[in-house]
């Protein structure tokens, strides 16, 4: 096939890649774009006309507060999220398809499992006269209850457990991608294994930790039922914020404020993590 | 072809005949709304044939979203009554049509302009008998760390009950509550603030109680009731109880407003109230229907710990809810 002919396929099916594009573009127009404008422009005309929705949720104490800590969850989350999954990933990618396979199973099942049944089940471990605490106090090793829950220590660990297969799944491609030879090699030159792990294995399957840790991060950030079950009046994160000041205070404004903020906010994350991946690509590191 | 044609055409405008007499209530779900259901809604079909649809649970912002939108599902919805005085004055209310809706008997407490009473509670100091030893006598212990320690729970949302506890607790007599000193109340709730967990719904409160999670807690005398009738361990002082009233409202703009009346009349009857108030230990709004109850049922009721009872003031809240809220939300926060 000629250089002409091949080139010619390629025009010939771009109009057809837009156009199998466009149902969903549609979607996301409809059903995205449109609303977050109306949320906008909401932000900006009420209850008057003017930035006072902005400036209030900025200029607050509180509401600064509620921002640190939406982040600091989502970050502790992600991090947390990475160090247990990493191991796991790494047993699926090597492992005898079969048995994987049943793995991933029981790991996808989790996800089926209704969200809030999961948490208030964290709830009945965790608690002061929980599975946990009792188990430990019975055989001596601690006299006090141990505070696990309405804290961060609860989100976190509630959280992480929802997260989890997220992080997983694209960590799991990324591994199985790499190709065992390169450790094998490394292991020849002398490397040890801590050494192949952090100079081979670690860089390789950098793009998945961050194509997962993206998306554990961005989905902690707006996350409502586990932080509101399992954390603490200071831990308050912005959904429930927003939930609050849309539901039962009815301060629509302020509500649309936060949101628009915390969409821009994610959206800057995402757009930085692009570039930093991008560029990490460029130099050759992955 | 055309008998077809007729056949179906017939079809669709029976369903919409049926559909426009249908109705829709909207409540908190849960043991609260199959009570309303049983003693008011099923009744109510029976006898008038208008079908009552359920729906739940209440949410505020979707009831202002849908009167915004001027495309109302819900043709009556049960409120917290501090929200329907401010939502009345926000004009998201139908008016209560009082010539459907018979007013003699109703408490006029509960009863407003655009409001009918659902049902009348207090908040009432219950305990886990194994966690706390001896008996707490008021709302004052439960800021008594050495006396009674231990876990306390309260209710999690801006709204009447927490404040007025730390404000009596600290000494301010019931009848120089309001305006609420809303400092004071902080600062009082600030001795005990690391050992508060709170509970953001009935079930999570009777769970906390029950575990013995928290020693003691605020909580609603109904939930108490059903703890109680389950054969839990707790015990509950009456002394200072608090009421607060569930009203019913009808959402501006509603489809079945006629319905809605006829419904309203039946929920607030004597003989649905003594139904409803039998099954769920909430006090009943209309003053007649006590007397329809069995003796042991009036019994559980706020209405026999009238002593020392103090009225939480919708009014205040209504009108000042949204700057509450907000010290509320900050305070938490912190």
């Amino acid at each position: 096939m000629s250089v002409e002919t091949q080139r010619s396929i390629a025009t010939m099916r771009m109009p057809g890649g837009l156009g199998s594009l466009l149902p969903a573009l549609i979607l996301i127009g409809l059903f995205f774009v449109v609303p977050v404008l109306a949320l906008l422009l909401r932000s900006v005309t009420e209850p008057a006309p003017g930035l006072q929705n902005y400036s209030a949720l900025l200029g607050d104490g509180t509401y600064a507060r509620v921002f640190f800590n939406t982040f600091l969850v989502a970050a502790v989350v992600t991090i947390v999220t990475v160090l247990v999954a990493f191991p796991v990933a790494w047993m699926l990618a090597i492992m005898p398809p079969a048995l994987a396979s049943i793995v991933f199973g029981v790991i996808i099942l989790s996800m089926w499992t209704n969200l809030l049944t999961r948490t208030y089940a964290w709830m009945v471990l965790l608690q002061r006269t929980g599975v946990i605490n009792r188990a430990l106090m019975a055989s001596g090793i601690i006299d006090q209850p141990l505070p696990l829950i309405n804290n961060l220590t609860g989100v976190t660990i509630g959280m992480v457990y929802i997260m989890l297969p997220f992080m997983i799944l694209p960590l799991v491609g990324t591994l199985r991608a790499i190709d065992p030879m390169t450790l094998r090699a490394a292991a020849l030159c002398g490397a040890s294994p801590f050494q192949a792990f952090r100079r081979i294995l670690l860089p390789l399957s950098l793009p998945g930790i961050a194509a997962g840790g993206l998306m554990v991060f961005v989905m902690s950030l707006g996350y409502f039922v586990t932080p509101a079950l399992l954390g603490g009046t200071s831990n308050m994160m912005l959904a429930e914020m927003i939930a609050q000041m849309i539901q039962s205070l009815l301060n629509w404004g302020l509500g649309s404020a936060a949101a628009f903020i915390l969409l821009v906010v994610t959206m800057a994350l995402y757009a930085l993590q692009l570039r930093l991946v991008g560029a990490r690509r460029a130099t050759g590191g992955a | 072809m055309k008998l077809i044609f007729a056949g179906i055409l017939a079809g669709l405008l029976t369903t919409t005949a049926a559909k426009a007499e249908d109705m829709v209530f909207t409540s908190w779900g849960g043991t609260t709304q199959e009570a309303q259901t049983k003693s008011w809604a099923e009744p109510f079909t029976a006898a008038s044939g208008i079908k009552v649809l359920q729906d739940g649970p209440t949410d505020y912002g979707k009831l202002k979203a849908m009167v915004d939108a001027g495309n109302v599902s819900w043709d009556v919805v049960d409120v917290e009554m501090d929200f329907a005085i401010k939502a009345a004055k926000d004009g998201l209310l139908e008016p209560i049509d009082f010539t459907a809706v018979p007013k003699a008997d109703l408490d006029p407490r509960f009863t407003t302009d655009h409001a009918v009473g659902s049902f009348y509670y207090s908040f009432v100091l219950a305990w886990n008998k194994g966690a706390v030893s001896g008996e707490p006598a008021g709302w004052a212990d439960m800021f008594d760390l050495k006396k009674f320690p231990g876990k306390r729970t309260f209710y999690k949302w801006s709204a009447p009950g927490v404040v007025e506890i730390a404000l009596l607790a600290d000494g301010v007599p019931a009848d120089k509550l309001y305006p609420l000193d809303l400092d004071r109340a902080f600062k009082k709730l600030d001795t005990i603030k690391s050992d508060i967990v709170w509970w953001s719904g009935g079930a999570e409160s009777q769970q906390l109680i029950a575990s013995g999670e928290a020693a003691f807690g605020q909580l609603w005398n109904g939930r108490v009731f059903a703890l109680e009738k389950d054969g839990a361990d707790v015990g509950a002082s009456w002394s200072q109880n608090l009421t607060a009233a569930d009203v019913l409202v009808v959402p501006k703009g509603a489809k079945n407003k006629e319905a809605a009346m006829k419904f309203l009349a039946a929920a607030s009857s004597a003989a649905g109230q003594a139904k409803f108030a039998e099954a769920s230990g909430y006090a009943p709004i209309n003053t007649k229907a006590k007397a329809e109850m069995p003796a042991d049922a009036v019994k559980a009721l706020p209405d026999a710990h009238v002593d020392g009872q103090i009225n939480l003031d919708m009014n205040y809240w209504a009108e000042h809810r949204d700057e509450i809220a907000e010290r509320w939300y900050a305070w938490q926060a912190k």
